[in-house]
């Protein structure tokens, strides 16, 4: 099956979005994710990851023009809100104070998801996925299924923020970041960057950029590679996970041919 | 409303696990007796309430396995056993590649990250044998799961709080439609923590004693622990058929139903146009029904504007707790085992019916041919799951 890439999104520290990357100069300003899509209430409702999955995802809506009241959206995260959770472990623990409410209602995993449809008054379809490394494959995957059985486009957004440091080793760090996508059908209705279908095994044809250590291990960094080819007007292969894992997005680039 | 075009699946096997027992003699006698498996809690979590522990005794992973060991993950293993013939049977049928996983879960590890945080800020170290990844990330439920069962087809987490259940029988229906697949194990797992017991509580959702849905003075909810899992195949010998899924969005707010119950309306009208039928098709309801004040009422509403008053509903909430990211699987299970068994358990705790709430919530054990039942999931989030299945 073959699907569009009409969009894309990109918030990790140093770059605003996908032009900025594609620049390749970092802006030590962008620290901090706006969040600014999620209105004012939800925006402080958010954490940081929140914040950055909401900044990627509108990028990717205005970018390929979708209706974000309308379209199905996947949220893609390996660890979730797991630095929220360690929040209300050490209030519990450590501190002996009540847990807070608020808190724990953006602890669950959707936490973004709910978020991101509240924003956007989206009543639709909204689901929140993990499986580690293999994030970026699993949400295109859903995604796939979907375009397959409504027609519809479908945005996903993948990001991890960095792992509790109190659970892991330093050499499991990563940075904040989060990449979208919006998928479509070939139905002529769309405008679209690439033609995309996944497959597994196939040899690696397209470079990944040069990224730091830290970034290259992060979960969804696979997503990042997938639209640092689109957007640069690739076609070939690229891996959907820089840790051995077997899935491949094939591109063929709409600019390019 | 986007309304997938998907056909019905069969459902050729399920298998369920929660406070009532680990075998369906044991959830079956259960609900035939309207015997509660809530109680207070056998270790102490900080909290005065009643809670739905799965009490047998769950197998530890050896092996390649050993580091995987939690308690989740001796849930799994223990469904998968219970599921083993109909697996095998699978895999001889289909190429591994082609079998799906789609699990559910909200909880994931957090039980052992837990243990290992309370460790290290006693000893301010971690324990030597805990292991972030193995034993907290939904991946490595999602490892142990394809480990035991075999399937490589493609697999995931979905962890949308308590809908994560439910919809992992819509992915797999959809996948199957689009044939990137030929059949999938789908289902969700979730275990009792201090995390949601003490959030709940926070939120002033918790009862004291076990959770009474759709009661005049319920009291709020009772947190229960489980799993189940079912085999979806493009083919076969259906025990009950996966006809329709309703995924809808709230879009309200971060915790609280919309007070209409809009959203769960409209994912039972999805799954119900999904399969092709009309509400008068529809027999009976296993309710989200969690015993709060807000989501019963909502619910009812919703059940109510797309169903009318007369179709028999029931909570099994009082039976098993709330599973949180294993209800909607558990309660398929349930759904599935009335289209089956030909009788509907008793709403536990639910006499006298809050005169608020005007669809017809059994209080009896009610005996009949109930052809097509929908089961309903609502989340934090906003996110509504309606599934419908029907008899073979």
């Amino acid at each position: 099956m073959e699907v569009g890439v009409a969009g894309l999104g990109l918030w990790m520290p140093g770059f605003a979005g996908v032009a900025s990357w594609l620049a390749g100069v970092p802006d030590a300003e962008v620290d901090v994710p706006s969040g600014v899509s999620l209105g004012r209430v939800n925006r402080r409702r958010a954490g940081v990851l929140g914040r950055a999955l909401a900044d990627a995802i509108a990028e990717s809506f205005d970018d390929s023009g979708v209706d974000p009241s309308v379209v199905p959206t996947l949220v893609g995260s390996s660890i979730g809100e797991a630095k929220t959770m360690v929040g209300i472990l050490d209030q519990m623990w450590r501190s002996g104070e009540p847990v807070s409410p608020a808190a724990f209602t953006v602890s669950v995993h959707n936490a973004a998801s709910g978020l991101i449809s509240i924003a956007h008054r989206n009543r639709g379809y909204a689901s929140s996925m993990a499986a580690d490394a293999a994030t970026p494959a699993a949400s295109l995957y859903e995604a796939m299924g979907l375009v397959a059985t409504t027609g519809s486009a479908v945005a996903i957004v993948c990001g991890d923020e960095p792992v509790p440091f109190d659970l892991v080793s330093e050499e499991m760090s990563w940075p904040l970041l989060a990449a979208a996508v919006v998928l479509v059908p070939l139905d002529g209705q769309h405008r679209v960057r690439a033609r995309m279908r996944l497959t597994r095994e196939a040899p690696v044809t397209i470079e990944p950029p040069e990224v730091s250590d830290d970034v290259a291990r992060h979960p969804q960094t696979g997503l990042l590679d997938l639209v640092d080819a689109v957007a640069r007007g690739a076609s070939g292969c690229v891996a959907l996970d820089r840790r051995g894992g077997v899935d491949r997005a094939l591109i063929t680039n709409e600019v390019s041919t | 409303m986007l309304i997938p075009r998907v056909r019905p699946v069969p459902i050729t096997g399920y298998v369920n696990l929660n406070a009532l027992g680990s075998t369906r003699a044991q959830i079956l006698e259960g609900l035939a007796t309207g015997t509660t498996g809530l109680a207070s809690p056998s270790e102490p979590w900080g909290v005065d309430t009643a809670v739905g522990e799965v009490r047998a005794e769950l197998p530890t992973l050896d092996g390649e396995l050993a580091p995987w060991s939690t308690r989740i993950g001796g849930m799994a293993a223990l469904l998968v056993a219970g599921l083993d013939e109909e697996l095998r049977r699978a895999r001889a049928r289909w190429r591994s590649e082609r079998i799906g996983l789609f699990l559910g879960t909200s909880t994931g590890g957090a039980t052992a990250t837990e243990r290992a945080f309370q460790h290290y800020v006693a000893e301010g170290h971690l324990p030597p044998d805990y292991d972030f990844v193995r034993q907290h990330t939904f991946g490595a439920l999602l490892h142990v799961v394809a480990t035991l069962t075999g399937a490589r087809g493609p697999g995931w987490v979905i962890s949308t709080a308590c809908t994560s259940g439910s919809k992992p029988f819509a992915t797999a229906q959809r996948l199957i439609a689009a044939d990137m697949i030929d059949a999938a194990i789908v289902g969700g797992i979730d275990t009792l923590c201090a995390l949601t017991l003490h959030g709940f509580h926070a939120l002033q959702a918790l009862d004291r004693q076990p959770c009474r849905p759709f009661h005049a003075d319920r009291a709020g909810i009772s947190i229960g622990e489980g799993g189940a899992l079912a085999l979806l195949e493009r083919d076969g010998e259906a025990r009950v058929v996966l006809e329709g899924v309703g995924e809808t969005s709230d879009a309200y707010h971060i915790s609280a139903p919309h007070p209409e119950g809009l959203g769960a309306r409209t994912a039972m009208e999805a799954a119900i146009a999904q399969a092709g039928c009309s509400p008068g098709d529809i027999h009976h309801v296993n309710a989200h029904g969690t015993g709060t004040q807000l989501n019963d009422v909502a619910e009812a509403k919703a059940i109510s504007e797309v169903l009318g008053n007369d179709v028999p509903v029931v909570s099994t909430k009082g039976y098993t707790g709330h599973t949180l990211g294993a209800a909607g699987a558990i309660e398929f299970a349930f759904a599935a085992t009335v289209i089956e068994e030909g009788w509907i358990p008793p709403s536990l705790g639910a006499a006298p019916v809050d005169p608020a709430v005007a669809i017809n919530i059994c209080t009896e054990r009610t005996s009949g041919t109930f052809r097509r039942v929908l089961s309903n999931s609502f989340a934090f989030g906003g996110n509504n799951v309606s599934l419908l299945v029907r008899g073979p």
